[in-house]
């Protein structure tokens, strides 16, 4: 089973359910794909791998080059430019599309491999815990997201904790999943990126339930929206001082007196799954 | 010398844009005749890159200043590399800015 | 016209809230949220009239099915995985990244390049002007519609207050420009300090003013101890901190402003306020 944990909004507490429920799931996978804010793998361990990822830039060969400024002309990311007689690369715009290099006449343009950022991984006790970091200044971590998931093996249970918001690499980490975690909560702003990340999963038409993060007494609004868009709330995580303290020093607070807020609601994710 | 400032307005009485890479137009003025050429920006609605199309402007330009109230990373980046000195505009209008810098008062932004 | 923007790096520390407090403590007449990918900022000022102009961002693939001969270059050579042959070629139009390879490669000329609406720009006029645009979900880059979202402003009297984007990417960069002071507001945990660390370094590249608030600060004390003595150490203004409230959700659902109230959150922010207006 694969669950994907989403929310559209930044610190609705995506994180802090995606890993209490790998902590929960025997022998699961946790694969952190924030690879903009990596913090769910030090969760687990203080400690990991770093494997590297690379993606393919442009290098001109001033000789061979005869400044044509076709490659120029087809980048549409305006990565390349006329820089008084030769043509320069501006790594940080470069998608790696490849382009330029099949366009220029004169192969004066080979690919090289540049450093786009890391995978970090470990195994804590019968969990393997996958992450990946973006390097700074890098625009998109999409190809380090793919290679995290390609470490999922579909036989075993795994947790996703996706990227905020609803980009191409949200798209991509719950392409595969067997049931969607919307995390949101109970206020005005979290049902308006609840209904966004809803949407989300109905393209891909994918099962999916609610978590209500910061409960308080009335949470209302996302229940009256759960029930007109028939999906259920899997359990609620209580708004509450020490369980805040305790996840702001990344402690893993369903081994706590927690616990049960997230057996609650693993349990409930299985029942779903099994219909 | 030449100096080349991003404006609002297709105008020598235009004041200077809050943006430079996507300026609506750029002023090219060239001191040994006193005279500006005014110019529409084309990368204005560029997806990507708009800053990296302005440095490539200002190059083929042939600048020596560029007076901007603040530059993009990847501008600057490229124009570090070169002979173009940035300066920090002033709120007035353009006639206005070179004249300042000619006469020293403007502070040099990188 | 003097600009102030809110950034914050992490999502949910409590941005749009102080924003809207501002908006009402300067009775400002013109404001925007640059959070395009996802705005919030309208569920309070959606009054008045409303204007809205599509966003275009790159123009994506399409295969024209009737003219393909299926030789496959396309999906070869395209690296995104954005072309799949299940059910005749065609593009996957989420992962199009509109490079342009595949029209460039395609023999038969089968393959042209589209444009989407990736948004929407919107525009609010009440006795306020709002400026504000949202994102289509999986449309990559928002720099540009930032940009686009800024410009709608006009020179008005009085203060122009702005609701950034989260993170410190590109629609970050595109939402400073041009602005007179950052307010940054970051919460006492590993990753909201770690993020405002990234942030500022973003910010003065800018040489952009700013100054920084810790919201919930007393959920973990220690962190805002220490988010203090690193702002002491690089010499940038602290200007207050707001303490935990519960309340605080509430009176936002029942569309109260905390500054209207007694409640402590809001006494706190007219404090900040202040000081950011003293500073500018």
């Amino acid at each position: 089973m694969q669950i994907a944990v989403l929310s559209g909004k930044g610190g609705a507490g995506k994180t802090l359910l995606a890993v209490n429920l790998a902590n929960l799931i025997e022998g699961s996978t946790f694969l952190d794909c924030d690879v903009e804010e990596p913090n769910g793998v030090f969760y687990f361990a203080d400690t990991y791998n770093k494997e590297e990822v690379y993606t393919k830039i442009p290098v001109i060969n001033d000789h061979l080059c005869k400044h044509c400024n076709k490659c120029v002309d087809f980048c549409r990311y305006n990565a390349l430019i006329d820089f008084l007689g030769k043509v320069k690369v501006l790594p940080s715009l470069c998608h790696s599309c490849g382009g330029c290099q099949l366009v220029c006449p004169h192969g004066a343009i080979k690919e090289k491999d540049e450093l786009l950022g890391y995978i970090n991984y470990t195994s804590v006790r019968d969990h393997k815990i996958f992450g990946g970091e973006l390097r700074i200044g890098k625009e998109t971590g999409v190809s380090i997201i793919e290679k995290i998931l390609a470490k999922a093996n579909t036989n075993e249970d795994s947790v996703i904790d996706c990227p905020p918001g609803n980009g191409c690499s949200v798209m991509e980490s719950i392409s595969d999943a067997d049931y969607c975690v919307l995390v949101s909560e109970p206020t005005v702003f979290g049902l308006e990126n609840l209904k966004m990340v809803y949407d989300l999963t109905k393209i891909y038409k994918k099962k999916s339930g609610i978590v209500i993060n910061k409960a308080v007494e009335d949470n209302g609004l996302v229940e009256a929206y759960a029930k007109e868009i028939h999906i259920p709330i899997l359990g609620y995580i209580p708004f509450d001082k020490n369980l805040a303290l305790s996840n702001s020093k990344l402690e893993m607070v369903s081994n706590g007196a927690f616990k049960s807020y997230f057996d609650h609601v693993l349990n409930r994710i299985k029942k779903e799954v099994s219909i | 010398m030449i100096i080349v400032l991003p404006i609002k307005e297709e105008s020598e009485k235009s004041i200077v844009s809050d943006q430079l890479g996507r300026a609506n137009y750029f002023y090219v003025y060239h001191s040994e005749n006193d005279e500006g050429v005014i110019f529409k920006n084309t990368f204005l609605n560029e997806n990507h890159g708009a800053g990296v199309k302005t440095a490539e402007f200002l190059l083929k330009q042939n600048a020596d200043v560029l007076i901007t109230p603040r530059i993009g990373e990847k501008a600057l980046e490229i124009l570090l590399e070169t002979k173009v000195k940035i300066f920090k505009s002033n709120a007035k209008i353009v006639k206005e800015n070179i004249k300042d810098y000619l006469n020293g008062d403007l502070e040099e932004l990188y | 016209m003097k600009q102030l923007l809110i950034l914050s790096g992490k999502g949910g520390t409590g941005k749009t809230t102080i924003a809207s407090s501002f908006i009402r403590l300067a009775k400002s007449k013109q404001f925007a949220d640059c959070d395009v990918e996802a705005p919030n900022l309208h569920l309070m000022y959606k009054k008045g009239s409303k204007d809205s102009k599509p966003y275009y961002g790159l123009k994506k693939a399409f295969i024209d099915q009737d003219v393909c001969v299926e030789c496959g270059l396309c999906k070869d050579h395209c690296r995104f995985n954005a072309i799949t042959d299940d059910d005749g070629y065609k593009v996957n139009p989420f992962k199009c990244e509109g490079c342009g390879v595949c029209g460039y490669v395609c023999p038969a000329n089968a393959i042209d390049f589209q444009q989407s609406t990736d948004g929407s720009i919107d525009l609010y006029q009440d006795n306020y002007r709002f400026s504000t645009g949202s994102l289509k979900m999986g449309s990559g880059n928002s720099g540009l519609l930032v940009s686009e979202v800024k410009k709608q402003l006009q020179d008005s009297e009085g203060l122009t207050i702005i609701d950034g984007p989260p993170g410190i990417g590109c629609p970050v960069i595109a939402s400073m420009s041009g602005v007179d002071f950052i307010l940054v507001v970051t919460e006492p945990s590993m990753s909201g300090f770690s993020d405002m660390k990234r942030m500022i370094e973003t910010i003065r590249k800018t040489k952009t003013p700013l100054a920084v608030c810790i919201n919930k600060y007393d959920i973990n004390k220690d962190i805002s101890n220490n988010i203090k003595d690193y702002l002491y150490e690089n010499n940038i203004n602290f200007i207050g901190e707001l303490p935990f409230d519960k309340e605080v959700n509430n009176l936002i659902n029942q569309s109260i402003s905390l500054v209207d109230t007694d409640n402590p959150v809001g006494v706190e922010i007219k404090n900040i306020y202040k000081q950011v207006i003293d500073l500018m």
